[in-house]
């Protein structure tokens, strides 16, 4: 009796410890953010004058216009929202198209290919970027979107399969006999059944490759140098440069560019678990 | 016919694909292996053979670039040993049943939704002499000791790679907890009445059962630590004094600033050769796996 009811008390005792982890583990996580919204609502004087812990005595929700006219940010969202909208479905169009040859065509060889495409995945960009860059240059696609997007969407290749071909993997082979007893051909057989049931992998991967063209740094750094073909991530970084005292405008601008990432994700949270748990199925 | 057809008709779908990758990734990385062996500044007409002297001067005279690769790997392997830990922590306590566990989940992924460099700039004010954690400092009466965090070469390498936990978190926990996820509850409930405790049963069943999930982590853990570039670009752009330069930002110094195109694309034929420590059973495991 007696030493299980001090079992239970240590139980609850390690209950407590846990919690007590995690909420400051959280407020960890969390302050940075707080931190960053607070900076970006105070005049600059309010920042010299007041204690970092103060909240703006005026809020200076100007901070935000001035960040997006002056900063130049209005065009670095819209080119970094243009190549999105244009680089995912093109990317996903691609990756699906040879995740169905690998997996529900007659095609010889195809675990080596696979193979091959996996390789992708683990090669550092940096090793790329001298021969594209030449490439680039040489058929004039430097400074352009579609240069870029070609780019990236030669690097989203590797997951993009991985992610799809996985979840093609795993539906049922009679699909496909009764799609050809009904006379469907390979594109109707595409088109018609295996894409639409594919829709949560689809799904999951159009948010994850959202987000990573969206986050996207170094190639844009090498491939788009022009300031109005700057993408988020590179804007900011030229933002930085330009505004290195301005601390106010600075965290505004990085509020701003954090708001498509933080709605996307609000919004399809569950994709994200799932397409998550999609890569470890594999 | 019927037979040429069938088997040229997976190649068409696999067409686009196929040229996209080999033009982007493939090819230009095995032109790289042939620069690495040039010496040539990128514009002019001038390039020179010289066979392995870009790796024989990288080894015995680039002391930077030692100080680099001695970062990678401290970086890389830190990252694999904290940062899988950690994950795998906070996946096993918030895989238990209680409320608010999906709150801690979305707060603890929220970093890796966002860009590397509004996470730079975000920690560089953190980290600022009058940021938040001098601030913080100060209040308890320890202003005089606050570092320079960013600002002095001892302290930061550190301060960045905690950037990169705070950052890098998410990833590996959802990963985790999926595979928890999969886990049977049944093999608990024996091993409870066996008398196993609570260390048993993870060292027992828990670990052996995320087996697959852990290689996935390693090696993802493993590689972007290899290739850590954007987070370090931005904050701190190798410095103080070199004192945070990696393989990746040194190759990117060499080839865009110093105009060294061969030494540059050696130093990422050396990124890319100890990746293969993990590139190569990882790639076979995935395909492995897969044929099961």
């Amino acid at each position: 009796m007696d030493h299980s009811s001090s079992l239970s008390r240590r139980r609850i005792g390690l209950r407590i410890v846990l919690h007590a982890a995690l909420i400051l583990g959280a407020i960890i996580f969390l302050v940075p953010l707080f931190y960053v919204i607070v900076t970006a609502l105070k005049s600059r004087h309010d920042l010299a004058t007041l204690p970092f812990f103060t909240l703006p005595e005026v809020w200076h929700f100007d901070n935000f216009p001035k960040a997006w006219i002056d900063g130049n940010l209005s065009t670095y969202i819209g080119n970094s929202a243009f190549i999105s909208v244009v680089k995912v479905p093109l990317g996903i169009l691609v990756e699906a198209l040879a995740a169905f040859a690998l997996t529900r065509m007659d095609l010889k060889g195809a675990t080596v290919i696979f193979m091959v495409f996996l390789v992708g995945m683990m090669i550092p960009m940096q090793a790329t970027l001298v021969p594209l860059n030449i490439f680039l240059h040489s058929v004039g696609l430097t400074n352009t979107y579609p240069g870029i997007i070609f780019v990236y969407i030669g690097f989203g290749i590797p997951f993009g399969i991985l992610i799809l071909r996985g979840f093609f993997r795993t539906m049922p082979r009679e699909l496909d006999e009764s799609a050809v007893i009904d006379g469907c051909t390979d594109g109707q057989r595409f088109t018609r059944i295996i894409l639409p049931l594919a829709k949560p992998a689809v799904a999951a991967l159009f948010i994850l490759d959202f987000l990573s063209t969206w986050n996207e740094f170094l190639l844009a750094q090498i491939f788009l140098t022009k300031d109005s073909m700057k993408t988020i991530t590179t804007g900011l970084m030229t933002f930085v440069g330009q505004h290195l005292t301005d601390y106010t405008l600075l965290n505004a601008g990085v509020v701003l560019s954090m708001i498509p990432s933080v709605v996307i994700y609000m919004i399809f949270q569950k994709q994200f678990v799932s397409g998550m748990a999609g890569a470890v199925k594999g | 016919m019927i037979l040429r057809a069938r088997t040229i008709k997976p190649w068409l779908f696999l067409f686009p694909a196929a040229v996209i990758y080999l033009a982007v990734i493939l090819i230009p990385s095995l032109e790289t292996l042939v620069l690495s062996l040039f010496k040539w500044n990128g514009a002019s007409t001038h390039i020179v053979f010289i066979g392995w002297d870009n790796y024989i001067k990288l080894f015995t005279q680039d002391t930077v670039f030692m100080l680099a690769l001695s970062n990678t790997l401290i970086w890389t392997i830190a990252s694999v040993v904290i940062l899988t830990a950690l994950a795998l922590a906070m996946a096993l306590v918030l895989n238990l049943q209680f409320k608010g566990r999906l709150i801690y989940r979305s707060i603890f992924y929220f970093p890796s939704i966002l860009s590397s460099i509004v996470v730079a700039i975000t920690w560089r004010w953190m980290y600022h002499p009058q940021g938040l954690i001098n601030g913080l400092l100060t209040l308890i009466g320890l202003g005089d000791a606050a570092p320079a965090w960013l600002g002095d070469p001892r302290t930061a390498l550190g301060s960045v790679f905690l950037t990169s936990l705070w950052f890098g978190l998410g990833q590996p926990l959802v990963l985790f907890l999926a595979g928890l996820q999969t886990i049977s509850k049944e093999p608990h409930e024996a091993a409870i009445i066996d008398g196993a405790n609570a260390w048993q049963r993870f060292a027992c069943i828990t670990l052996p059962m995320l087996r697959e999930t852990m290689i996935i982590v390693v090696a993802t853990v493993f590689i972007n630590g290899m290739r850590v570039y954007d987070l370090i670009f931005a904050m701190t752009g190798g410095g103080p004094a070199e004192s945070t330069e990696v393989l990746s930002t040194w190759m990117y110094f060499q080839t865009f600033s110093f105009a060294n195109v061969g030494v540059g694309a050696a130093i990422s034929w050396i990124l890319i050769a100890i990746s293969m420590v993990v590139i190569i059973p990882y790639v076979r495991f995935t395909t492995k796996k897969s044929e099961q």
